[in-house]
This record gives C-alpha cells, structure tokens and sequence, in this order.
C-alpha cells in the first residue's frame, strides 16, 4: 500500500512541475486524436447521413460492416496500417511509417466507423419533417441533409466525442505505427505500456491520471449532449 | 392564359392507396379548398402539386410546360411552399425560421429583415422574431409557419389542415391573412375538414374520395360535414 502512496504522490508532483515527458507525452496524444478525429468527421458523418437517410441495395450489408468495424481490435487496424506504410508496402515509399502521420491514417480508420455509426442513429432517429420542411422552403437535397444535420448537431457532437475517446485511450495503432519514440510519438498509452514495464510506475501513474481525466471530461460532455 | 399548375392523367401509388387526377388545373391568384374524408388523398396530393412526390403516370405541366428531371423540379420547388398538417420548426430563432428561405433567394440584408417583420406582423406575432421556435405554443407553431411560407411570396402556397385545432384567437388571424394571398397573385390551395371554410374564404370547392376528384355536385356539403 505505500508503494502505491508513494507512486501517487510521486506521479501528482510530477504533473503539477509540468515533467518535460510527461507533457509531451499529453500533446502527442491530444495532437494525433485530435487531427484524425477531424479526418474521421469529414469521412464519418457524410458516410453516416448518407447512410442513414438514404434506402438503396446493400444498405443493411453496409451497415453490418460498419458495426464490424465498430469493434475492430487496435492491433488489427495498426497491422493493416503498417502493411501498406511498411517499406515493402505499396504505400512504403512516402516513408510514413514511426511518425506521427502513420498513428493518425491507423487512428483514423479507427475512429471513422464510430462517427458514421453514431451519425446514423442520430439522422435516423431525427423527425422526418425535417427533409420535407427544407425541400418545400427551395432546398436541395445536399442542403436539406446539412439542415438535418444541424437540427441534430448534439447527435453529431456526441458521434464525433464518443470517436475521439476510442482513439485517445488505444495502445495499440500508436505502438504500431507510431514506434513509441520518445518526444516524438510517444503517447500517454504507449508512455504508460513502456514506463510500467521498465518499474517507473510513478510516472505510467502520472499519464494514467491525465488520461483518467480527459476521459472524464470526454463523458461528462458526452452525457450533457445527451441531456440535450 | 395557362394555368399556374395543371394535373393531367396523374395516377401515383403507395402501397394499397392509389390516387388517379383526370385533369386539376389550378389558376393563378385563386383559393381552391379539397374536402374529402381522412385517407382519401388529400395530402398526398398537396405534396404531388409540391413537387415533393413523382406520380407513376400523367403529367404535371407549371404554366404549361411539363415538369421534367429533378433539377427542374427543385428550380420550381422555390415558386411552390407547402406547410404541413403538423408544421416543423427548426430549432433555432423564429427569425432565423422565416430567413431559411429567404437566404435561398438570395435575400438577405434590410430587404430580408423588412420582409419578416412584415410577415410576422401579417400573422399577428411582431414581436417573436428572437423568440425560440422550440417554445412556441401548437397555434403559435402554425402561424410562424404561415409566416415562413407567405415570406416568401410563393406563386402557390399549399397548406395541409391549416386551422385543424387552432384556438379561437388563432383562427381569425390565419384566414384574414389567407384571404389576403390570391389579390398578391398567390394561388392557395388548403386541405382542409372545415365545410364551412369556403363560405369564409370563397374560392372553389374540390372532393376527393378514395384518390379520386368527384363533382362538386356529387359530394354536397352535408356529405363533407359527415366525413369531416
């Protein structure tokens, strides 16, 4: 139990003094999920509101896949990545692999399927007077569909929230892909991996609390758009 | 002169119910009232004169050329605004409401805000302009919407079951601002269950039964009062 004290204290004192390390470690993670949380909305919520408003051949096939996708294994995803980045891959040339490019294309697989699903279930559960209400006032179908998408915008947010939490606590395509260099594409979780296995328990405390808390405020946000 | 709107051999399905219009021609600056029992059509032909729905068959022609391909439909969806039996309002400001499709005309500035401040005060509600539309009350609703199609200027106005429940301070406002339409050059049509509203607003008379128009002769009032 003092061991536990006394790294707890340890990892508090080390995020009050700003540790260099630690503080990169928070800005690799909030940089990465943060850009390919932008990529994944840009792909995510068309696919979703395209998916969600329109009945064509092969939409329940679609929709099965993106449910797979859903809950793809991280190593999976940074696997298929590191394929296609490694240098016998066809995209090794472009020499991406171990950069922190490499962790947001594998990050963003990642998370687009969780946008596009929650989108979704937002624009179909949406009121369907909304298209009809758009169409009459002289709107075409793309801006009807933006209207749409603004009426449920706290869907929207909570699709693009819940993606950004799935991506910030992975290990697995950061490890992969991003090589776990140090100030370069360490990671809180690849931080904490690497840390705790080498005994400096303190400091993987440290990174765990700070991830601990975005992820806190990552659903407390969550349940207020929720509320809404 | 050729008719603002004219149906020709119009058949449309949807599931067992099948709508057939001989010939409807509508001319322009004219109050038309459809009656007919519940499920006879009613709607569903106020959303085929909307150019919401495409008929199976026949021919839709505005001021006599035939409606072809989607882009003409929606070109000619900005002349036409219909307001449905249950109006929807988007969530935001009622001035932001009446705005949709003034900016999709592009009119925008002191001529857009001059046009709401008329409308708003056409429907007996001057000052709601930031008032939220989620807050408004059913009658309230109904005549922001009102609002928000007669902005507009349509050259035909569409409404489903306009006075359906409205309240008694409600009602007078919404048929003296109708009545007002066709002097403007706007052709109104309105489903509606009320028998007595032709003999307040005039206009012609048109039944439907079972997805048919019947001479007016064949349906007489007492007929509309009992499936009313």
């Amino acid at each position: 139990m003092d061991f536990l004290i006394a790294s707890l204290h340890a990892a508090v004192a080390m995020i009050l003094a700003l540790d260099p390390e630690v503080v990169h470690a928070v800005w690799a993670s909030l940089f990465t999920s943060g850009i390919s949380i932008m990529l994944a909305a840009v792909l995510g919520i068309p696919a979703g509101a395209c998916l969600g408003l329109n009945r064509f051949t092969g939409r329940r096939a679609a929709l099965t896949l993106l449910n797979t996708l859903m809950a793809l294994p991280t190593v999976v995803v940074g696997l298929v990545v590191y394929g296609f980045l490694s240098r016998q891959g066809p995209l090794g040339a472009w020499g991406l692999l171990f950069t922190p490019a490499a962790m947001i294309i594998g990050q963003t697989v990642l998370a687009t399927p969780i946008v596009a699903n929650y989108t979704v279930a937002a624009v179909a559960g949406a009121d369907p007077r909304i298209m009809s209400t758009a169409l009459t006032l002289g709107a075409g179908r793309l801006l009807g569909t933006w209207q749409l998408l603004l009426e449920v915008r706290f869907g929207v947010m909570a699709a693009i929230v819940a993606g950004f939490g799935r991506v910030i606590a992975e290990v697995g395509v950061a490890m992969m892909l991003g090589g776990n260099i140090r100030n370069y594409t360490r990671t809180m979780t690849t931080a904490i991996a690497l840390e705790t296995s080498k005994g400096e328990f303190a400091f993987g405390l440290a990174l765990g609390i700070v991830l601990l808390t975005v992820a806190l405020v990552i659903n407390l946000f969550l349940n207020l758009l929720q509320q809404k | 002169m050729d008719p603002l709107l004219t149906l020709k051999e119009i058949i449309f399905h949807r599931n067992d119910f099948t709508l057939q219009i001989e010939r409807l021609e509508l001319r322009q600056g004219e109050i038309y009232l459809v009656h007919g029992p519940n499920g006879s059509g009613k709607s569903t032909l106020l959303h085929l004169l909307a150019l919401l729905l495409t008929p199976s068959g026949g021919e839709i022609c505005y001021n006599g050329v035939p409606v072809q391909g989607a882009q003409e439909r929606q070109r000619l969806r900005r002349q036409i605004t219909l307001v449905e039996q249950s109006p929807f309002l988007f969530n935001a400001s009622v001035y932001q409401n009446l705005a949709f499709g003034l900016r999709l005309r592009d009119v925008r500035g002191d001529l857009q805000r001059r046009r709401i401040t008329q409308a708003l005060q056409a429907v007996g509600l001057e000052d709601f302009e930031n008032r939220r539309a989620k807050e408004l009350s059913g009658g309230e609703t109904r005549r922001v919407a009102l609002a928000r199609a007669m902005v507009l200027r349509p050259q035909l106005l569409l409404l489903d079951e306009p006075t359906a429940g409205l309240d008694s301070e409600s009602l007078p406002v919404f048929e003296r601002c109708l009545s007002t339409l066709p002097d403007q050059g706007t052709t109104v049509v309105i489903a509606s269950h009320d028998a007595d509203q032709q003999r307040r607003l005039g206009g012609t008379s048109l039944y439907l039964d079972r997805g048919q128009l019947v001479p007016a002769t064949a349906a007489p009032l007492s007929q509309w009062k009992e499936n009313a």
